[in-house]
């Protein structure tokens, strides 16, 4: 059965299958969202509105037997920024869209009735369908009422009462094995979906032909030794699977880059209460799961199933970003509120890190002040309900500075920073000013051995290298994000050359190609200046490369360093 | 003697902590001309067992002569992410032009 893209038209509620075009054949995940996008979606056009589409694209590896493959790409212009968008996510729906032989869901135009629907996708197509009785409900409700009516193994892309308010921190949550979420979390595609009127997508791959592969016997063995170099590896081996990412809080407080009080400083006085080494402990004590998969195939199993005080579920995916955001940034030092505010923010359905900043220039802005967790979680409620004051916070964090005349507001694009001060991590701060989607620092989260290994060292500190190490990242992200891949096997590839040909070596042998690692990177190449091309149309130029003036004005302690690269300087991130 | 401030992280605190080493930013008096190698040797941690040592909140090398209000963390492999590398805990090279 040949691969097909579906076309969803909302304002006329038809669906199309049509055949893939050549040009689309090779592509998958990242490089073809923003492919579609580009193609497809007005650049100039609101975010909201009827020209905008939403893309769904399983990963070119997504569905077959390699490893950590599970990967699913949302594409679409922004909410939030307004640049182009891809969010990166796993759970079940991406392999399920795989097997069903779905090389992309492109939903586009609006409803004419003010109501909302569902999309189900199954091996005769995708058919639409009103929806009234989850209408207003948070993601775990509906999440378990989609099972009960399609069955236990369906996957599910939902929104939440975020998304249904067209909130620009709103995200899509995706169901897991288990039935808990992942995200697609930020860029605010949740505000997207709501503004076409879907509650959410169940997708059902009973029955379902599989993923083709031309050459079997070479995808085998280059998945089995993709496989042992994760296994083998002490990252993805051991490091992630005993303490999560959360693994990070320490390490960046020791190394003075942990963003404290609202990026006043790079290390937190609570950081020990809430690190990896303190989360691993309770999580053990409590009768939790210090590991688990966010989906089948996954061997990395950086999860987590996180238990309150009484050994009830709380939490899971409770991410390093999640913890530094309503931790170090917002100063509480209690691992049990943050734990509650991500079971709060995966049922209202928006973006952990988005909120974080939030609600940490909520905290600048006096509103709250910081340290205060049950403030933190009123807000975070203010948000579900839409409030007024909820819609102010569920607008992001640009939007709090602005409304209350904030300087210190940490955005680029309109995007929070995340968890790693610029100042004393130099190399992601250009990251964060470069990314074609706003400060994020997944944008340059993937190494390729065979583009690294040239040069000198860097120093953090420091501004030589950092743009060519930033550039490097940010390319072989690109491409990893394409395959459907988890970002983390990049630790496994930073040191085995030979995870990094398997990648290719697997690409080649589903697709009955003869591509190289240099191909690769050429892909990778390619999407971010068709990503770029996309945001210059939409009004995006150089200027919009910056961050904030304080990360200038201000030393960053205990290191006491600035940001301080020339606007030449960063400009030639673009140079290749 | 020289005091130092002294951290262990993530896998290296089980063992430490056996022996009642304090892990995290705790003061320990070290020998004049204590190094991090020599530490390891001390506490009775393997060289492999440690894949960075911070002072003073950068990585740096395993001979350097701990001086009084130095601040030394042990990493062991483990970090993840693109941080490896941004932090110079893996001395990856990368290109400087």
């Amino acid at each position: 059965m040949a691969e097909k893209i579906y076309r969803v038209n909302m304002t006329t509620l038809t669906v199309s299958a049509e055949d893939v075009p050549a040009a689309w054949a090779a592509l998958g995940g990242r490089a073809l969202t923003s492919t579609i996008v580009a193609q497809e979606v007005k650049p100039d056009c609101h975010p909201l509105g009827q020209y905008n589409k939403l893309v769904f694209a399983p990963g070119m590896l997504t569905g077959t037997a390699c490893a950590n493959s599970g990967r699913l790409s949302a594409g679409g212009k922004s909410p939030l920024t307004g640049t182009i968008k891809e969010s990166n996510a796993g759970g079940s729906a991406s392999q399920c869209l795989a097997r069903l032989n779905v090389k992309a869901i492109i939903i586009e135009g609006l409803p004419q009735k003010d109501c909302f629907y569902s999309l189900h996708v199954d091996t005769s197509g995708i058919t639409i369908a009103e929806e009234t009785e989850l209408v207003g409900k948070g993601n775990y409700e509906v999440i378990t009422a989609v099972r009960k009516r399609r069955g236990d193994k369906v996957g599910v892309l939902s929104i939440g009462p975020a998304g249904e308010m067209k909130m620009a921190l709103a995200n899509i949550s995706v169901r897991d094995p288990e039935g808990n979420m992942r995200s697609h979390g930020r860029g605010g595609l949740g505000a997207l979906m709501g503004s076409k009127k879907i509650k959410y997508i169940s997708i059902d791959d009973a029955g379902a032909p599989g993923v083709a592969i031309a050459e079997p016997e070479k995808f085998k063995e280059a998945s089995r030794v993709f496989a042992k170099c994760l296994l083998d590896h002490p990252v993805t081996g051991q490091g992630l699977k005993t303490y999560g990412t959360d693994i990070l809080v320490n390490i960046l407080h020791e190394a003075g880059g942990l963003p404290t009080q609202n990026f006043r400083t790079g290390r937190f006085d609570g950081h020990d209460k809430i690190s990896g080494e303190t989360m691993h402990d309770t999580i053990v004590e409590r009768g939790g799961k210090p590991s688990h998969g966010c989906h089948a195939g996954c061997i990395i199993q950086c999860s987590q199933v996180y238990n309150d005080k009484k050994g009830k579920y709380l939490t899971t995916g409770f991410e390093y970003e999640t913890i530094w955001g309503f931790g170090a940034d917002c100063c509480i030092d209690d691992l049990d509120s943050i734990a509650e505010a991500d079971h709060l923010m995966d049922d209202t359905g928006i973006d952990s890190i988005e909120s974080a900043v939030t609600v940490s220039v909520a905290m600048e802005a006096g509103i709250i002040p910081f340290g205060d967790g049950k403030g933190m979680l009123n807000l975070l409620s203010e948000i579900g309900k839409g409030s007024h004051l909820g819609r102010l916070l569920g607008a992001g964090a640009a939007a709090v500075g602005k409304a209350y005349g904030l300087t210190r507001v940490p955005v680029v694009k309109g995007q929070g920073i995340p968890a790693y001060d610029p100042r004393s991590v130099k190399g992601i701060g250009i990251t964060y000013a470069t990314s074609t989607m706003g400060a994020d620092h997944t944008a340059g989260y993937s190494t390729a051995t065979n583009i690294l290994k040239v040069g000198g060292f860097v120093d953090p500190l420091k501004k030589e290298g950092q743009v060519e190490l930033s550039r490097n990242l940010q390319i072989a992200t690109a491409l990893i994000d394409s395959t459907g891949l988890c970002l983390f096997v990049a630790f496994a590839v930073l040191d085995k050359p030979e995870a990094f040909n398997a990648i290719v070596d697997m690409v080649n042998a589903k697709y009955g190609s003869s591509i190289t690692g240099d191909d690769g990177i050429g892909l990778g190449k390619s999407i971010l200046k068709l990503e770029r091309g996309f945001n210059a149309a939409a009004g995006f130029t150089s200027v919009h490369d910056r961050l904030p003036e304080f990360f200038a004005d201000e030393q960053c302690p205990p290191h006491n360093t600035t940001w301080d690269f020339t606007e030449k300087e960063i400009d030639s991130f673009w140079d290749f | 003697m020289p005091q130092i401030v002294f951290s262990a992280l993530s896998f290296l605190r089980a063992p430490l902590q056996a022996q009642g080493v304090d892990c995290c930013e705790s003061a320990m008096t070290v020998a004049e001309g204590m190094t991090p190698a020599l530490l390891l040797r001390q506490l009775g941690l393997e060289r492999e067992a440690v894949e960075a040592v911070f002072i003073n909140g950068k990585a740096g090398d395993f001979e350097t002569v701990l001086h009084d209000g130095d601040r030394l963390a042990l990493l062991p492999p483990g970090t993840p992410g693109p941080h490896r590398v941004l932090l110079r805990i893996k001395k990856q090279e990368v290109p400087t032009s």
